[in-house]
């Protein structure tokens, strides 16, 4: 009981330790990515604290952080004071008990270790057999934070930005779901390990078997971590700084690791759950029980660079992308994300079902190649049948409105549609 | 009329004062217009939770007893939290703190899927549509009236009820554990033969493993053989209110709408 203990806690501290020192840094990293792109310089100033070595600015995160612990913990009058301490410490609690289930790594060999006989694995708590659902369940939680925190305000710009994104988490939450349905389906179990196993076994990630699947859930987790294109809840030049306008200090600082972590969450969920876990061809190996010390941290090292790239990425689409409109945004969860993940669901169903005989009739190969086409056709029905939710005229019915507005005497001209 | 007696001869009067005592706990801390009174009612809920404590059966080991014993104290104080909190956001975190302690206890029954089953649907999808709407009142805002409990006797008189005849229930089962033996009544044995028979805790039981691992698989075989026909109406009828929302939704839209003359057509 107390070994058990003892694994855990030591799990617990790698994690913790990993996740803030990452999430300072992806800051850092976001800022030179930005700098970067916009031709900048970036921060490069902070180096070691009291001497003159710049380091190119990698002290920066410690700054910031100094900064945020320093600064006024002030409390707005107007506001639920205790809801308003509650919501940022909910987001996340919620957002750090998510990686409780979520594999950092494979496993450990027997020997090599002094005191332990067994296989190590590096995920926290091996045991959960609801390893999907408990992520989901918790991402549910994290909606709390953002909602409370945007009404405990009791400002306007709060408000907004928490009414809009309770809309947009559980608007996505659909077509995440429908794509992570796909990948149950296929590997027959809910647990993140066996995902990976059974990519590493057949050597072919999920990616590549379902690429419908994985581009809803690619989209669906940039929604979910109200990353750019999809930060609506808290569009800086709408709302000031949505649900957490108000909060500054410790609490502001809290809510800002708490979307991090979101963010590095859905890299490892993109990472594990379609681009093959800590799977690399030739390097890691695929067997889950026996393993050597050069493979098992291979693959720690594979999970980190594929996360790393993820999230890259994510900071890349940041500044290429502009900010979707409320309404593209639901139309694009409802009537294009959500038609297309059924259809990634029904082609897996099928897949698996006769699974025997279309690999003796097709081969490996041509599965892939018919999921692949099955993609294909889905995405230009999408594009030729879904509304345009990309368009900038005014709605159709709006004419309406303005025939209205005729009788009642006002002339009114809809945007779009001047004369 | 057997199960009746038994029940009646092993519930013992502690329980019943417990009981009581909830009930007039409960009443005074409903928001009845005054807020005179709920210190008091505080004091007699907190007594009665622990009349309800001391009669409880110690689990076999400490770990469990601790984990179990703050999961149920965090589930039965947000749920009075829940019932008389006056402001409805309140009420609905204290809910979704009840729903938190629920899935825990769930979960060291080792009914992993039931329990992040209920932090999905309750939690995650009712709840927050629940907030979403409620975030749209002035938290001030309300008249007195919509602050107050109705019938808060009533409500406090029919909770404690309630408590009793559950109380007698779980005071008058027995159950078999995984050699064999009958265990229970579990609250009346307890000053007998507390060292005697061990409760069950989940290590013990074969089919309620914490860490089982086939857990959701059992689950599906189960679901889909044994009680397929449940599964398929319940589909069906979560099915209807989808398509009944919508039309709904359709039928508002068409028949608010005024016609569009081609003239205006023309004109727009």
């Amino acid at each position: 009981m107390l070994a058990i203990s003892i694994e855990a806690l030591i799990k617990i501290a790698l994690l913790m330790g990993g996740l803030m020192t990452g999430a300072a840094y992806f800051v850092l990293l976001e800022r030179w990515i930005a700098a970067w792109v916009q031709d900048r310089k970036g921060p490069n100033r902070v180096g070691v604290p009291l001497t003159k070595i710049k380091l190119f600015g990698l002290g920066q995160p410690l700054a910031d952080g100094l900064k945020f612990i320093f600064k006024e913990e002030h409390t707005p009058r107007h506001v639920d004071k205790i809801l308003f301490t509650l919501a940022p410490i909910s987001i996340l609690a919620a957002a750090l008990a998510i990686y409780a289930v979520i594999p950092f790594g494979s496993v450990l060999p027997k020997d090599g270790i002094p005191g332990v006989s067994h296989q190590i694995e590096l995920i926290v708590a091996p045991g959960i057999d609801v390893g999907m659902i408990y992520i989901f369940a918790l991402s549910s939680i994290a909606v709390y934070g953002v909602i409370l925190g945007g009404w405990a305000s009791n400002s306007k710009y709060s408000l907004l930005g928490g009414l809009r994104s309770s809309a947009q988490l559980i608007a996505y939450e659909l077509p995440m779901g429908l794509a992570i349905v796909g990948v149950v389906l296929m590997t027959g179990s809910l647990r993140l390990e066996d995902v990976i196993g059974m990519q590493a076994a057949s050597g072919i990630w999920t990616a590549f078997s379902q690429p419908l699947g994985f581009v809803i859930f690619v989209v669906a987790s940039f929604a979910e971590a109200a990353r750019l294109p999809f930060d609506l809840p808290e569009a800086e030049q709408e709302l000031v700084g949505g649900y957490h306008t108000e909060y500054a200090g410790m609490r502001l600082i809290v809510y800002l690791i708490a979307e991090f972590l979101h963010m590095i969450t859905a890299s490892f969920l993109i990472a594990i759950l379609f681009l093959g876990g800590w799977h690399f061809w030739g390097i890691t190996g695929s067997s889950t029980t026996e393993v050597t010390w050069f493979q098992a941290i291979a693959r720690i090292v594979v999970l980190n660079i594929k996360i790393f790239g993820i999230i890259v990425f994510f900071m890349m689409i940041r500044w290429s992308w502009p900010r979707f409109r409320f309404d593209q945004l639901m139309s694009l969860a409802w009537k294009v994300m959500l038609p297309l993940g059924l259809v990634n669901l029904v082609a897996v169903a099928c897949l698996v079902e006769y699974q025997p005989a279309l690999e003796s009739k097709l081969g490996a190969v041509g599965i892939t190649a018919s999921m692949w086409g099955i993609a294909l056709v889905a995405w230009i029905a999408a594009g030729i049948f879904a509304p345009l939710h990309s368009d900038n005229t005014a709605r159709k019915d709006s004419f309406v409105l303005e025939a209205e507005s005729r009788n009642r005497g006002l002339r009114t001209t809809a945007p779009g549609q001047a004369t | 009329m057997m199960l009746t007696a038994v029940a009646l001869s092993t519930i013992d009067k502690l329980a019943l004062v417990a009981c009581f005592l909830l009930g007039l706990g409960l009443w005074m801390l409903l928001p009845r217009g005054s807020s005179r009174g709920k210190a008091f009612g505080l004091v007699l809920t907190t007594v009665s939770l622990g009349l309800f404590a001391v009669r409880l059966w110690p689990l076999d080991d400490m770990v469990s007893d601790i984990v179990f014993y703050i999961m149920t104290a965090v589930t039965l104080v947000s749920a009075i939290g829940a019932v008389t909190m006056q402001s409805p956001v309140y009420c609905a975190i204290w809910f979704a703190l009840t729903l938190l302690g629920t899935a825990g206890l769930f979960f060291f029954q080792g009914a992993q899927f039931l329990g992040v089953a209920t932090i999905v649907v309750y939690a995650g999808a009712i709840l927050v549509t629940f907030l979403f709407v409620l975030m749209l009142c002035n938290p001030e805002g309300h008249s007195l009236y919509d602050r107050l409990s109705w019938e808060a006797g009533l409500s406090a008189g029919t909770g404690a009820l309630m408590t009793i005849l559950l109380t007698w229930t779980a005071a008058s089962v027995t159950f078999a554990d995984a050699r064999g033996n009958t265990v229970g009544p579990t609250i009346a044995v307890r000053e007998e033969a507390p060292a005697t028979i061990p409760f069950q805790s989940s290590k013990d039981a074969q089919g309620r493993n914490i860490l089982a691992a086939q857990h959701v698989e059992k689950l599906g075989i189960e679901l889909f053989t044994k009680h397929l026909l449940a599964v398929e109406v319940a589909g069906t009828l979560l099915l209807v209110a989808l398509v009944g929302a919508v039309a709904i939704v359709a039928h508002g839209r068409t028949s608010g709408m005024p016609v569009i003359t081609e003239e205006a057509r023309r004109d727009a």
